[in-house]
């Protein structure tokens, strides 16, 4: 499903984000990505969505050399990754049906499909009542969840999430994990990059955890200390 | 691509909106570039017009050696007619020649009396030519034919109208291409704004896996709507002042007239238009692959 192959990443900085880092995700999983603010996270993410090129190494996702691909493909990448960030990042003008909307109107999808699709996925992330509210009127935890339905709505096989829960308290934290497992268990990949430790902790599943770029730790239902 | 249309024309639209001032402040100064635009391009058609008319009244004048019968004066008129670069040749006779100078002299013609039936006129051949450039050059093909006296060329009042309108022209042609860039400069810089006023968008489109192209299109129909809209304005000024130009002129020249509005209305609106369209469309892609990073 997704395979970092001697994978690294030095900026025109000089600095190295990320260096051979190797290993598989199968389809179907959920592991976490952890590690200290700078130690590479952001950056194996940014590679994932070619919004980086790798320096040397390789990437696959579903077996798809991602450095070979040309400007044109990318996006046809993406649309196969959902992607969730810790602001959110929704349109503040748009409702939440239209926000969710939005993804399947890029992809060229029709009225028809996306007055169809919408309300299913809102559905799936517990959201059905809001579809016509303000994003400004709506919780945290809310937000992030119109930001799941978003990245969903196109049927990926992956969701990549940047830090997820992170602002959020540890209450809607755990609602917001709920929904992700739950979209696991239909059978979707979930790389979570995150480094909340009672998260990690409370739900154990494969743990790779980076540090200074690089990947120090591969375990199954492993344990999460702050500053590891 | 029916969806896509109507969300890219809605995204333009509101993109215009968003950035309302400085969409009037483009409108306007890309309607004065064109107004510019169109008042070249009329100046250079009516020079051109005029030019034709100048020139088409330009002719060259072959003597007849004043020894010879009309009928051998008819005979080289013949040779004359079918020689290369001449479009139309007129014999005019010692006596329409002389009626004409008495004409010319008018109330003088008196000076004239006694003289009817005299030889001292001689027979010509008024010639118009097919390529005035190449005027001398037949004025001395014309003067070798045996029996042709004389041939007077206007060559220096050809030259004349040929170099200024040549002149008007590339002067007309330079001026366009500046207006040119100026527009580009003025839609793209419009557009670099609406580009910056909506990357939070752009960014979340990207991430969701929106073509470049799709990005583009917004910009590029809104570029188009400014080139269009300043386009109109400036054929609404331009259609009414040389309306009142035209009218303004016309009995001024006799013999020279400019286009009728009516002739020239229809292709320079099109033409107008057209290259407001071709600004707006070119600014917003070159615009966007600067500054999208799609």
């Amino acid at each position: 499903m997704i395979e970092f192959d001697n994978a690294s990443l030095i900026y025109q900085t000089g600095t190295k984000a990320l260096d051979n880092v190797s290993f598989k995700i199968e389809k179907g999983e959920f592991v976490y990505l952890t590690g200290k603010s700078g130690a590479g996270k952001s950056s194996l993410m940014k590679l994932l969505m070619r919004e980086e090129n790798l320096t040397s190494g390789r990437i696959y996702v579903d077996s798809v050399e991602i450095s070979s691909l040309t400007r044109n493909e990318i996006p046809y990448l993406r649309r196969s990754l959902g992607m969730v960030y810790q602001d959110f990042k929704l349109l503040r003008k748009l409702t939440v049906f239209e926000n969710v909307a939005f993804a399947m109107q890029i992809v060229g999808a029709s009225q028809k499909a996306i007055r169809h699709r919408v309300p299913i996925v809102l559905d799936q992330v517990g959201l059905s009542n809001k579809a016509r509210s303000a994003i400004d009127n709506l919780s945290g935890g809310e937000q992030q969840r119109v930001s799941i339905a978003r990245a969903l709505v196109n049927k990926p096989t992956v969701i990549l999430a940047d830090e997820p829960t992170g602002n959020l308290d540890l209450l809607v934290a755990m609602e917001i994990m709920d929904t992700l497992e739950s979209i696991n268990r239909s059978g979707t990949t979930v790389l979570m990059a995150t480094h909340a430790a009672e998260i990690v902790n409370s739900r154990p599943k494969r743990l790779l955890t980076i540090d200074d770029g690089q990947l120090v730790r591969d375990v199954e239902g492993g344990v999460y200390h702050l500053g590891d | 691509m029916a969806i896509n249309t109507k969300y890219y024309t809605k995204t333009a639209l509101s993109g215009m909106a968003n950035n309302g001032l400085m969409t009037i402040s483009s409108v306007l100064t890309i309607s004065c570039c064109l107004f510019l635009f169109s008042v070249f391009l009329l100046f250079t058609l009516n020079v051109n017009y005029l030019g034709d008319q100048i020139k088409s009244q330009c002719e060259i004048q072959a003597f007849i050696d004043i020894n010879l019968s009309d009928e051998e004066a008819q005979s080289i008129y013949n040779q004359i007619k079918t020689a290369k670069n001449v479009n139309t040749a007129t014999l005019e006779t010692k006596k329409q020649a002389f009626d004409n100078y008495s004409k010319q002299l008018g109330g003088n013609s008196v000076a004239l009396e006694g003289l009817e039936g005299e030889d001292f006129l001689r027979n010509s051949v008024k010639i118009k030519l097919v390529d005035l450039s190449l005027a001398q050059k037949t004025a001395n093909e014309i003067a070798k034919i045996p029996g042709v006296a004389e041939v007077k060329n206007r060559q220096e009042v050809v030259d004349n109208v040929i170099n200024a309108t040549g002149f008007i022209k590339n002067a007309s042609f330079i001026s366009m291409l500046i207006l040119m860039f100026v527009s580009l400069f003025i839609i793209s810089n419009t557009i670099k704004l609406s580009v910056a006023s909506r990357s939070e968008e752009i960014h979340v489109m990207k991430f969701v896996g929106a073509t470049n192209w799709f990005i583009r299109w917004p910009f590029v129909i809104e570029g188009i709507f400014i080139g269009i809209i300043g386009s109109l304005i400036s054929i609404l000024i331009t259609s009414i002042g040389y309306a009142y130009l035209y009218k303004s002129v016309i009995g001024v020249f006799d013999l020279l007239k400019l286009y009728s509005p009516s002739d020239i209305f229809l292709p320079v609106s099109l033409l107008v238009a057209l290259f407001g369209c071709f600004m707006g469309a070119s600014a917003s892609t070159l615009s966007t692959s600067r500054h999208l990073k799609v």
